[in-house]
């Protein structure tokens, strides 16, 4: 059992270095421009200035404190769009580029089922996924205590954690547009704009009519201004992450058993 | 040629068909291997080999029909799994993670199926282990193919097109190396497109044309009745009737530019009935050549002329009666 992830998963070691090191660099960068940004702009004022559908859209909240600083220029921009995104995409390139190049043959030649063959493609996502969650709340925690604006050990730690069920579910977006379509190419940007379409469907109707649309988006379930801001931890919402993660996986086993590859 | 049916095959098609829609990729094929034999699927490119290979393996499903791999049936995944445990199988273009080392394939094959014997392998067939696969040659990857594909120790190896992108040495080596392995019991399917390797190995040989199966015999008869490629330089023009002995098919002419007349014709007959005949002539050059496969489908499995291939030919040659016993 899980040769296949242990396989992967080493090969995904030194993107998940660099991936961590590269978001490191930004929170340091995010948490080392607030202070001069505090003290010569007017921040409420900047906050009134911007449209409404932007502050929606990036989950900005407030600016006056370093929490809901990181909150959007961290962790809604950094984790939810571009590390969903990634996620997203790097997992819909795994089942269809084997199949795109000819090398699903030869896994498949080997005793191993195509259930779990899916599995342990997408268990090794675990790499990047925890991967890019080791580093960085060490730089965000030594940093706001170094510029004097501590925030709670405890919540940096909460809004990594909670990250990874939300990644994962970004990762099963991508795991079943890679099962369903067969070239790799075409099965990533299928999984980039589902991922997208879901992020904009989540923000841009939240609190409108058509809300409840945003209720299959993965966006949702996870709220880093809930946890920096407020210390509240949704552990539903992680669970309901979860249980996406789970259908998606199942789907896309039960796609990929039935199809011609 | 053991009676079929005794559970004995380790390969069993039973009226396959894949139908692409537009493709009709395999048709009613059926056909078995037994235990420890060499088995040739010969046919031209695009005739449906690798659609049945694919088919064999549980890469497709059939539209209709049944396929069993030692006796295991491949649509169901359990008996499908148990099969791939004694199983080798070498793609038509093995594809290999670009970015990993020869190394890291081999070793995550022998966590996933075991190794038993890739030291050895390695002696034989030595693909450059250290570089990345991008790096590799067609050769290379298909020499790592080979490593991969017997390191097991398989009963059985599906092998499409093994030779291509082997070098004349490494082909002789893996003659060798698959004579030796059909010795100790392995049971070979690979398919080719060239009749001369087939003949080398293989004890049986299956054709497709057209995804339809067009023959299975002992491949001597194949060789019998396929017959030879005969190209010979008269410094006189021969008359026509004297050419006319038994098996002599498709004769052309060619008075050209340099002095005498040249012929060029397929042959199936007894090769000394042919010298004795142009004994009488003065010959510039004579060559007895294997006919080639593309030849040997025009002239006896060719549907266009379907009448006459029903004719004397195909009942020519002393091996054609023993291959009648596998359904056609």
């Amino acid at each position: 059992m899980f040769e296949l992830t242990a396989y992967d998963g080493r090969r995904r070691v030194r993107g998940s270095v660099y991936l961590s090191i590269g978001l490191s660099l930004l929170a340091a960068m995010v948490i080392w421009v607030y202070p001069s940004f505090e003290a010569e702009i007017d921040l409420e004022g900047l906050l009134a200035a911007y449209p409404e559908p932007i502050l929606q859209v990036m989950g900005v909240q407030t600016m006056t404190s370093l929490a809901g600083f990181l909150s959007f220029e961290l962790y809604t921009f950094g984790w939810i769009i571009m590390l969903g995104l990634y996620l997203a995409y790097s997992t819909a390139g795994t089942i269809a580029d084997d199949v795109d190049r000819g090398r699903m043959d030869v896994l498949l030649s080997m005793p191993i089922s195509r259930r779990r063959l899916v599995a342990e493609r997408f268990g090794a996502m675990a790499v990047p996924i925890v991967g890019a969650n080791l580093l960085p709340p060490l730089v965000v925690y030594v940093g706001a205590e170094l510029i004097d604006h501590p925030i709670a050990a405890a919540d940096v730690l909460a809004v990594h954690l909670l990250s990874i069920p939300y990644l994962f579910a970004c990762a099963g977006i991508g795991l079943f547009a890679s099962v369903i379509v067969d070239r790799a190419a075409i099965a990533q940007r299928v999984a980039l704009g589902v991922t997208f379409a879901l992020f904009l469907s989540e923000s841009l109707l939240s609190g409108t009519d058509a809300e409840a649309v945003g209720a299959i988006a993965p966006m949702r379930y996870y709220d880093p201004n809930a946890v920096l801001l407020e210390g509240s931890y949704d552990l539903i919402g992680a669970g309901i992450l979860v249980a996406m993660t789970v259908t998606l996986l199942v789907a896309s086993q039960a796609w990929f058993r039935r199809r011609d590859v | 040629m053991a009676a079929e049916g005794a559970g004995m095959a380790a390969i069993k098609l039973e009226g396959l068909t894949k139908d692409y829609g537009e493709v009709l990729a395999n048709d009613d094929v059926t056909f078995s291997v037994e235990e420890g034999e060499v088995f040739g699927y010969l046919g031209p490119n695009g005739a449906g080999k690798t659609t049945t290979i694919r088919t064999l393996l549980g890469l497709l499903s059939p539209t209709a029909g049944t396929a069993r791999l030692l006796g295991n049936d491949v649509t169901d995944e359990a008996q499908l799994l148990a099969a791939k445990r004694r199983l080798g199988y070498l793609p038509d273009d093995p594809g290999f993670d670009e970015t990993a080392t020869g190394r890291a394939v081999l070793d995550l094959h022998a966590s996933l199926k075991g190794d038993e014997r890739s030291a050895e392998l390695l002696e034989l067939f030595d693909p450059p282990l250290d570089r990345e696969i991008r790096e590799y040659s067609r050769g290379n990857v298909q020499k790592l193919g080979l490593v991969t594909t017997f390191m097991h120790d398989p009963d059985l190896v599906i092998l499409d097109e093994p030779t291509s992108g082997l070098d004349p040495l490494l082909q002789q080596r893996f003659n060798e190396f698959v004579r030796a392995e059909r010795e100790r019991g392995l049971t070979v399917f690979f398919s080719s497109h060239i009749l001369s390797e087939v003949r080398k190995l293989c004890d049986r040989v299956g054709i497709i044309r057209d995804g339809r199966l067009v023959t299975v015999e002992p491949v001597e008869s194949l060789l019998d009745r396929s017959g030879k490629f005969v190209r010979l330089h008269a410094a006189e023009s021969i008359p026509v009737d004297a050419l006319e002995i038994d098996g002599v098919h498709g004769i052309e002419s060619d008075t050209g530019p340099s002095d005498g007349t040249e012929y060029a014709f397929t042959f199936t007959g007894d090769v000394n009935d042919l010298l004795a005949a142009l004994q009488e002539y003065r010959l510039h050059d004579l060559s007895i050549e294997e006919a080639p496969l593309d030849e040997v489908f025009m002239r006896f499995y060719d549907d266009t002329d379907g009448s006459e291939r029903n004719g004397a030919d195909l009942t020519v040659g002393p091996g054609a009666a023993s291959g009648g016993e596998d359904d056609v």
